[in-house]
């Protein structure tokens, strides 16, 4: 409604085509390109080497790698902003569109290796055993299997391509300006929320044009890889590479998770850490049961989207929750408040539901290509076998769907309860009154408390997910073993 | 599935809530370090359950007005306690609120009220100058805003980006003061003079602190936060020869047509009291602005700053023509 209202506004597309939009347009798509790719780049070689090899502590790597996806954006730019200060010409590398591409793809090479990880599961092994057995495995690599795995490539790119073209905290802290910079001064500064809205329908525009040419490039393609049977993963001794390669992944932890971190626990000391505890402890029951269920609903919602969209062909779905995926947070809150803030559904806004309507609408775009990449790998022919032997929707969707495509429910819910717990822009404008959540209690509290106490909130914070998350990857495990 | 469907409805109906009557919901752009003491007391005192909705760094202080726009149709909120006049005064623009004077109010000077009453000043915070002091010399300090184009200062200090927070508001009171031509001609010079834009005043607070610049301009409860955490930190009220320092109360409003005006009004009453003023000003060095309330040395007094002299809502007004002046002068790089 809002966004109608905005694009029927002529006014709009004036301010819209100009100069300065265009080339702050340039820039954005120029930020989030280098770092779509360095990201996909990075976390397919790291994602190769933790499926399908025999590397070392690889169930330790695997979550320690996530790691960068529990910092708020913010908090990891202040982190780097202090170490770079300290080189001479390290905050002219920071405070530059470079300094934003770095933190970005630190950011979202995690979410790279999480969604071609669940690509290269399913790979199914004798096709990498026919292969090997007419050439070297460089070349199964190159022909097999990363053919197999373009839609993970593919929607790994696409989602860190628009995750970053729609990120705000960090480009703004950086003083670089760029598209969502100024739609956010357009909404904050001049109150203008039809500009913001007109300016974030490029955001928009882009992204679907994205999505269509995904669409057009995959769809004559089959990456069907699933066998009939449950297969194991074929993985390959590295031999005398392997501390080689471990030591590249111990580089990058370095620097992706130590150096951050590091800054952060230098700036925190024992008193803040407690002071920290007491101020976090009043959100963290709420703010983790907030996240699981919002995790659960984008796990279930984005099931059932991600089936639509592959098995009955609805490619709309896809558009539509890109919508609400790419446009500011701001906008998407502002609309859920003119939507749910009237006295019929005043129980729905008054409640923490509008805190979960939020996150679906937020990230149900990232839940459904995650499961929708995983269902492209798994033959028809298996729920055709079934609807011939009698078996109804629900018993082929319990028995065969989501047990096959399993690994790509889990790097759904994962993701999901990973942004949903950090997850500011909309949650600050709708949350209840008398609600607090983790995210917001450390936004709210860092307008004016020592650098100590922000750096103690965040590490406990890390703390608190890091354990959540190993729960969650054993959990993961004993099921398998079931 | 009956187990799955069950579940969902008891979360649903968990979550559901239900009226309460006695409370009071209040949204402040105030820092929650310093408003949360002060709300938590006075839920103690009159047994009313406040609940809060607090702004933050990261959306500067807009998070919450935004909010209050949007919520104007079916409000939530019952009293709107700002930082700053600027954000009462759009409101008010915007008719979302209602005329209240109430009698605590009366020995409170009419420059911090709204004529209409549209919203009262309490607690006021002065723009000031805060500087490294291992970096730069109190006798080297500019006295003046004028002075800060002086070549000494080239690319050493910096101001929070002026389309935001105190600082815009800060900025339209040079307007409003020195007329449009002169106010535009001292921020060339500044931008001449490689003036240094932050994203915030916690940003400048930082920068100082670090040594990343000699001084910047910012709020005093910013200054005395700095100040508190280390000794290598100082403050200067500017112009006390000439225009004078900005002095930017705190503000209430009462929000048209709020589900709890009873308790909106207790609220609104406790917080312009005199004990709010004594708490605010040892938690963050704010001058009262009830008369005779004494405080500590320490803490900055009216009396002893020459303030600018302004009338806040022409300056809220001049705001919103200079923006896009603003917007250009921050782009300029």
């Amino acid at each position: 409604m809002i966004v109608f209202d905005s694009l029927s506004n002529p006014s709009n597309y004036g301010e819209v085509f100009k100069q300065r939009t265009f080339s702050l347009l340039l820039k954005s798509l120029f930020i989030s390109f280098v770092a779509a790719s360095f990201s996909t780049i990075m976390g397919g070689f790291f994602a190769f080497f933790l499926t399908k090899t025999t590397i070392i502590f690889k169930n330790f790597l695997k979550p320690i790698f996530l790691i960068p996806l529990f910092l708020s954006p913010y908090i990891l730019t202040l982190s780097w902003v202090d170490f770079f200060s300290k080189f001479e010409s390290g905050k002219s590398f920071i405070y530059s569109f470079w300094g934003v591409i770095f933190i970005f793809t630190l950011i979202f090479t995690p979410l790279s290796m999480l969604i071609i990880s669940s690509g290269l599961v399913n790979v199914n092994s004798k096709l990498e055993e026919a292969g090997l057995m007419m050439t070297t495995y460089k070349k199964v690599i190159f022909n097999i299997i990363i053919p197999l795995i373009k839609p993970s490539i593919i929607s790994s790119f696409i989602l860190v391509f628009i995750l970053s073209l729609s990120e705000f905290s960090v480009p703004a802290f950086l003083h670089i300006d760029v598209l969502t910079t100024e739609i956010f001064t357009q909404f904050s500064a001049f109150y203008n929320y039809d500009l913001a809205i007109a300016n974030s329908m490029i955001l928009v525009f882009i992204s679907i044009s994205l999505l269509m040419l995904e669409r057009f490039y995959l769809s004559s393609a089959s990456f069907i890889t699933m066998g009939s049977k449950s297969q194991n993963i074929k993985t390959i001794e590295l031999n005398n590479l392997k501390y080689f390669i471990f030591s590249l992944y111990i580089l990058y932890i370095f620097i992706s998770i130590v150096i951050p971190v590091s800054i952060l626990t230098m700036h925190s000391c024992l008193d803040t850490f407690y002071k920290a505890f007491t101020l976090l402890k009043p959100t963290i029951y709420d703010s983790l049961l907030y996240s699981g269920i919002g995790a659960f609903v984008l796990l279930v919602f984005g099931a059932i989207f991600a089936y639509m969209s592959e098995r009955e062909k609805f490619p709309a779905i896809d558009s539509v929750l890109l919508i609400t995926f790419t446009i500011p947070s701001s906008v998407l809150g502002i609309a859920l408040i003119k939507f749910f803030n009237t006295p019929a559904l005043n129980f729905i806004y008054s409640s923490f539901w509008i805190i979960i309507i939020a996150y679906l609408g937020k990230f149900i775009f990232i839940s459904q290509k995650l499961i929708q990449s995983s269902i492209k790998q798994l033959p028809i022919s298996l729920e055709e076998s079934a609807t011939l032997v009698g078996a109804n929707f629900f018993t082929k969707m319990i028995k065969i769907v989501l047990p096959l495509v399993s690994h790509g429910l889990f790097s759904a819910f994962l993701i999901s309860f990973i942004f949903t717990l950090g997850e500011l822009g909309a949650t600050i404008l709708i949350y209840p009154a008398g609600t607090s959540l983790l995210p917001i209690k450390i936004y709210t509290i860092m307008a004016n408390a020592p650098q100590s106490l922000v750096s103690s909130m965040a590490l406990i914070i890390l703390l608190i997910t890091m354990c959540l998350l190993g729960l969650l990857f054993l959990g993961n495990r004993m099921l398998k073993w079931r | 599935m009956k187990l799955f469907l069950s579940s969902i409805l008891f979360l649903f109906v968990l979550g559901c809530s239900k009226n309460e009557s006695n409370e009071v919901v209040v949204y402040t752009t105030v820092d929650q370090v310093f408003s949360q003491p002060i709300l938590k007391d006075f839920e103690k005192q009159s047994g009313i359950k406040v609940k809060a909705i607090y702004d933050t760094e990261e959306t500067k202080s807009t998070g919450v007005l935004n909010r209050l726009i949007a919520e104007n149709n079916n409000p939530q909120c019952d009293v709107f306690w700002s930082g700053d006049p600027v954000r009462a005064e759009i409101l008010k623009n915007k008719a979302i609120t209602d005329s209240y004077n109430p009698p605590i109010a009366s020995d409170i000077k009419d420059e911090f009220k709204d004529k209409d009453f549209n919203w009262i000043g309490f607690s006021a915070r002065a723009r000031v100058l805060i500087y490294n002091k291992k970096l730069i010399k109190k006798e080297e300090l500019p006295k003046s805003i004028f002075n800060f184009s002086n070549e000494k200062y080239r690319g050493k200090f910096a101001i929070a980006n002026p389309l935001f927070g105190t600082t815009s508001f800060h900025v339209a009171s040079w307007f409003s003061v020195l007329g449009d031509k002169k106010a535009k001609e001292l921020l060339k010079g500044f931008k001449k003079n490689n003036i240094i834009i932050a994203s915030s005043n916690g940003d400048i607070k930082k920068r100082v602190l670090n040594g990343d610049i000699w001084f910047g301009l910012t709020d005093t409860d910013d200054a005395f936060t700095a100040m508190n955490e280390s000794n290598d930190v100082d403050i200067l009220f500017l112009d006390q020869d000439g225009i004078g320092s900005l002095i930017i109360p705190n503000t209430l409003s009462l929000i048209k047509k709020s589900p709890n005006s009873k308790n909106a009004k207790k609220l609104f009453d406790y917080l312009l009291s005199s004990e709010t003023e004594k708490k605010l000003a040892l938690s963050c060095a704010q001058m009262p602005l009830h008369s005779g309330i004494k405080v500590k040395a320490t803490i900055p007094s009216l009396d002893a700053v020459v303030p600018m002299k302004i009338d806040y809502g022409r300056s809220a007004k001049k705001l919103e023509e200079i923006q896009h002046f603003l917007k250009a002068w921050v782009e300029d790089k």
